[in-house]
Order: structure tokens, then sequence, then C-alpha cells
């Protein structure tokens, strides 16, 4: 990533008429980076905040994310994906911000429930409510602190998928991990977000208390 | 995915150990359209399937936020000093 600013070069058109990006002046390239990248402002705080799980990290993640993603904008080709790309450079900004300094349990670490269902576990325990009224029965509270409790990369991977709709591929790009590492940490952060939610659940009653099969 | 319902065998074996990609729209699409054709015929796997729905929606909807109007306004100044320096 470079902080050299692009050269300005001849009235900034190709013969079609299209606008090089290179060619741009300072304060077009400045106007076209605002038009574009400042809508998804809401979208990569709310990232940033379920990544950090604190406002005030979630803030300079952002804030450091833009100033990222400002001067390697030359480096994003117009017509790809910018969402993907700005969710490319929150990623990379992320990791060397915070993930290293972390000490959060680690996905090879987790306990494994490739076979846990939290429907089967409702339909199981008989309790009062049906599979749809726990679910709706959740808080938005509860729901944040299980994502947040899962494992970095797992909580990771779900947010991309889950509340962005990111397709495999993309979540891979982003992450910068094989295909088959986004769906092998997709299905069992999904299991673990789903078993910490039983569990809430439980400690409120919608299910009952005591089996485990 | 564990239990298979108890009212069919294979089929739901089948469907379900796809289910996820099916919910994440990354089936292929022979693969697709079979999971399809079980879902409409079965309706336990149906019910299974909306409830992993309803459960994303649930996260979407709950892990959502606007960004602080301090913060936006703090990244345009920053960016018009940028504007002013060059």
């Amino acid at each position: 990533m470079s902080d050299v600013p692009a050269p300005e070069i001849g009235d900034g058109r190709q013969a079609d008429g299209t606008i090089l990006r290179q060619d741009l002046s300072e304060a077009e390239r400045q106007q076209q980076f605002e038009d574009q990248v400042l809508p998804h402002l809401d979208r990569l705080y709310s990232a940033a905040l379920r990544y950090t799980r604190n406002a005030a990290d979630a803030e300079d993640l952002v804030q450091e994310t833009v100033a990222k993603a400002f001067r390697s904008f030359h480096q994003y080709r117009p017509g790809t994906n910018l969402k993907a790309w700005l969710y490319r450079v929150l990623h990379t900004t992320y990791i060397s911000m915070y993930r290293k300094a972390q000490r959060r349990p680690q996905e090879d670490l987790q306990e494994t429930l490739d076979d846990y269902s939290f429907y089967d576990e409702i339909a199981r325990s008989g309790g009062p409510s049906a599979e749809r009224e726990v679910l709706e029965a959740l808080t938005a509270d509860e729901v944040k602190q299980a994502l947040a409790d899962l494992p970095d990369t797992f909580r990771e991977a779900v947010y991309l998928a889950d509340v962005e709709g990111f397709p495999y591929k993309e979540i891979a790009e982003i992450m910068d991990t094989p295909v088959g590492t986004v769906m092998s940490r997709l299905h069992r952060g999904r299991k673990q977000l789903q078993k910490a939610l039983s569990g809430y659940a439980r400690a409120r009653g919608l299910i009952d208390e005591e089996v485990d099969a | 995915m564990s239990a298979a319902n108890s009212e069919c065998g294979n089929q739901c074996q089948e469907a379900l150990a796809r289910l996820e990609r099916y919910l994440d729209g990354e089936l292929p699409n022979t693969s697709l359209e079979e999971v399809k054709e079980h879902l409409t015929a079965c309706y336990p796997c149906t019910d299974r399937a909306s409830f992993e729905e309803q459960l994303r929606a649930i996260v979407r909807r709950d892990c959502v936020e606007s960004a602080p109007p301090t913060l936006v306004s703090r990244i345009r100044e920053h960016l018009s000093g940028l504007q002013t320096e060059g």
C-alpha cells in the first residue's frame, strides 16, 4: 500500500471517454472516494464492533480502515465489488491492530459440536415453547453476546456470511483463506452460536433444564 | 447434521447434509434441485430448514448498528484534511 498520489495525465480520459482513476485530480479522486466509500460506514462500523467487541476499538478500527482504503484506493479496480474490497481492508487492518495482541480461544481448541442442533434440543426438551417461539424470545443482547463469544475467525466468518451475505468465495478472499476453511469455520461457528443461544434459552426457562442427550 | 427426522430416512439425511450449503446459496444446480424437491415433499425437513433460516435472520437483524455521528464527522474531517495537505 502506497501513499504516493497518482499522477495526473492529460484530461484524464481514455479514447472511449472513460475516466481513468489514475488520471483524476486529487480533488476528484477524493470526491470519488467519499461518494463511494462513505455510504459503507455503517456496515463497516457494524462489522468492526462485532470483530473488536467494544465501541472505542471499533471506532479506531473503522477510522484506520478508511485511511488505509483511501491510501490504496488506486488499487481498487472499478467495476469489481467495492464492498468486498473494503471488508478485505477492514480484515487486514483488524489483524494488524488487534488480533496478534489477543489471547482469545483458538479455533483448534474448540469443543467439537458437529452433531449439535439447537432445533433438536428444543424439540427434545419438551419445554413450554415451540422452536420458533424460542428464537423469537431471544433478545438482541443475547444474540450479540453469543456471537461475541465465538473465537475470532469463527465470529468473522459467521458475520460475513449471515449478516453481510457474502458468498464463500468472497469470504475466502476477504479472510485470505481457502474456501474449505471458510466452510468449516462457518459450520463450527454456527453450531457454537446455537449452543450458546440454547444456554440463554435454558437460563430463561424457554426450554427445559434437565435433558442433555 | 445430526438427527435425521424419524419420519423418513436416507433422503432426509442427504438433504440435511446439504442444508447449510443450500441455505447459503452455495449448492450447484443439480444438487440444488434435489434439495428443493425434497423440501417441497418433506415437512419435517422444511420445518428444520425454516428454523435455520429464521436463526440467520435474527443474527442479521440483531448484529447491525449505525456508525456514531461523531465517527462519521471525524472521518470526513480527516479526509478533507488530506486534501488541503495535498
